[in-house]
């Protein structure tokens, strides 16, 4: 009898799930997978992703992985953050798989942006399993324990550990401030990241005006077009997280926006530019115009004054501005698989267009900058 | 002669009238429309730049000072602001450019006042007809 080599075997494993125990269709927003959950973590497990289910009872333990970013991580962090979505969003089903635990006890080092979007993840599912979860901290990395206690993760939960003899005793040189959790509207909450992060810094920033403005229309964006009407989402969905990092050694400051909502790519026929992003991706080869980098490449850049309806849409470019204004910084934005990438450097400028594998099931935007302590920061 | 003179510079002078947006509005203005939070752009056009303008006598002019206790300006609040007051048909765009002004101590603020300035010249006036939407 002829061994069946490993790829026939996955091939086989992955068509026997799909034809298992096929689930409703659930409701509320739209997954970018339509695959059946077990189906889903089975894909992922082939991926590499560490997630154990128990089949009696169909719990499922999530461990994350050693390394968890953006930049140089990107799939792998993705990955694990979108199996916790999809766990959440198939939570109310009764016979679905549930999740039971997300093990930290590996993860060495966060960026501040995953932490952010993990924490938002984690909030959410806390959310639909009614505030019933409780951080077991034991085997976890000194430095990751406080990182998430000055994001203010322990925060989302009932009885958290006492924190006191933590205070301070970090080996990294960053410091996070406590995430901002806001509805739509909800505008005057930046002023909390500023007195945050003059805290850190000891002075104020230089052009702040120019990065609260650029929040205050990532915030208008998400009332706006993050979670429409036709995506049914639930009120309780609808939020946008805000936190922002300093490094005294590196003195590079971070700013981190995220919704999760229905993605800038994805939102774009319906909204009020379209027609101006379709003429701009008319220009590109035919199966490039509906990559989601080129939408969204095409809505940050749109020489909106050249329309009729001259007072639409203007907001992204509001992104641009702080990073414009200092002559150096980046700013990402990342939504679905498209990542747009705006920076300054030496009276250069530079676009960088990128396409993922996995999409982000939100926007996420990062302000970053060097301070110059010297120059800058003597006002 | 003399007392012609003094007589024509009376006539001349223009009184200024000013509104500090942070100190009599909010220091956080942002959104366009009234569900965008409690200080949109369309509750500062309607409730208070409109009347403040419709308001001021031929020899009179209104500061605007947008620096004072104020973080930021979005795009979708400043042009719902200037913008609409023209698109709606409240003055036309001379008018506005004319009896506003902008006052500001802080050199970044100039950037918010030239972008006002833009989108009241790229506005079309009495191009659409306002409705008022509802608020949150």
């Amino acid at each position: 009898m002829k061994r069946e080599r490993q790829g026939t075997r996955d091939r086989a494993v992955r068509r026997s799930l799909i034809h298992r125990n096929p689930l409703k269709r659930r409701r509320g927003p739209r997954q970018s997978r339509s695959i059946p959950l077990h189906v889903s973590i089975e894909n992922r497990r082939l991926k590499g992703l560490n997630v154990n289910i128990s089949s009696r009872f169909k719990h499922a333990t999530i461990t994350l992985p050693t390394l968890m970013n953006f930049s140089d991580k990107y799939e792998e962090t993705i990955n694990y953050i979108n199996l916790i979505r999809e766990f959440t969003s198939n939570q109310h089903l009764p016979n679905s798989y549930k999740l039971r635990t997300v093990l930290l006890n590996r993860l060495e080092n966060i960026s501040t942006s995953a932490a952010l979007v993990l924490t938002a993840e984690l909030s959410r599912w806390d959310d639909s399993c009614k505030s019933k979860l409780t951080p077991q901290i034991e085997n976890w990395n000194h430095d990751i324990l406080i990182k998430f206690h000055q994001l203010g993760f322990f925060d989302l939960f009932h009885g958290s550990p006492d924190f006191l003899k933590l205070e301070n005793s970090s080996t990294t040189n960053t410091n996070i401030v406590p995430y901002i959790k806001g509805r739509c509207g909800d505008h005057e909450k930046t002023r909390k990241l500023k007195e945050h992060l003059i805290e850190i810094i000891g002075k104020s920033i230089p052009k702040w005006t120019f990065l609260s403005s650029g929040i205050s229309e990532a915030i208008t964006n998400v009332s706006h077009h993050a979670y429409p009407e036709s995506e049914k989402y639930q009120e309780k969905d609808k939020f946008w997280y805000l936190t922002g990092s300093f490094n005294h050694k590196t003195k590079e400051l971070k700013i981190v926006f995220y919704d999760q909502g229905v993605t800038i790519p994805k939102s774009l026929p319906a909204s009020k530019i379209w027609e101006q992003v379709l003429s701009a991706l008319s220009k590109l080869p035919f199966v490039d115009r509906k990559k989601d980098e080129m939408m969204l490449k095409a809505a940050v850049e749109l020489k909106r004054t050249s329309t009729n309806d001259t007072d639409r849409g203007k907001g992204l470019l509001d992104l641009l501005e702080f990073v414009k204004q200092r002559q150096s910084g980046y700013i990402s934005i990342i939504s679905a698989k498209g990542l747009y990438k705006y920076s300054r450097e030496n009276g250069q400028e530079y676009v960088k267009t990128e396409r993922f594998k996995e999409p982000l099931l939100g926007t996420l935007i990062i302000w970053k900058a060097t301070l110059d302590m010297n120059q800058e920061l003597t006002e | 002669m003399e007392s012609n003179a003094r007589y024509e510079s009376r006539i001349n002078r223009v009184i200024m009238k000013t509104f500090n947006i942070g100190r009599e509005f909010s220091g956080d203005p942002a959104g366009r429309y009234r569900s965008d939070g409690g200080f949109n752009g369309e509750r500062f056009r309607e409730d208070v730049l409109r009347p403040l303008i419709s308001q001021l006598k031929d020899n009179e002019k209104l500061i605007l000072v947008i620096d004072d206790d104020v973080e930021s300006y979005g795009s979708s609040f400043l042009t719902e602001v200037f913008g609409g007051m023209v698109k709606y048909g409240y003055i036309t765009k001379l008018s506005l450019l004319d009896k506003v002004e902008f006052s500001f101590t802080d050199p970044d603020y100039e950037f918010y006042k030239n972008k006002a300035i833009q989108y009241i010249n790229e506005a079309k006036f009495n191009s659409v007809q306002y409705i008022a939407t509802k608020g949150p």
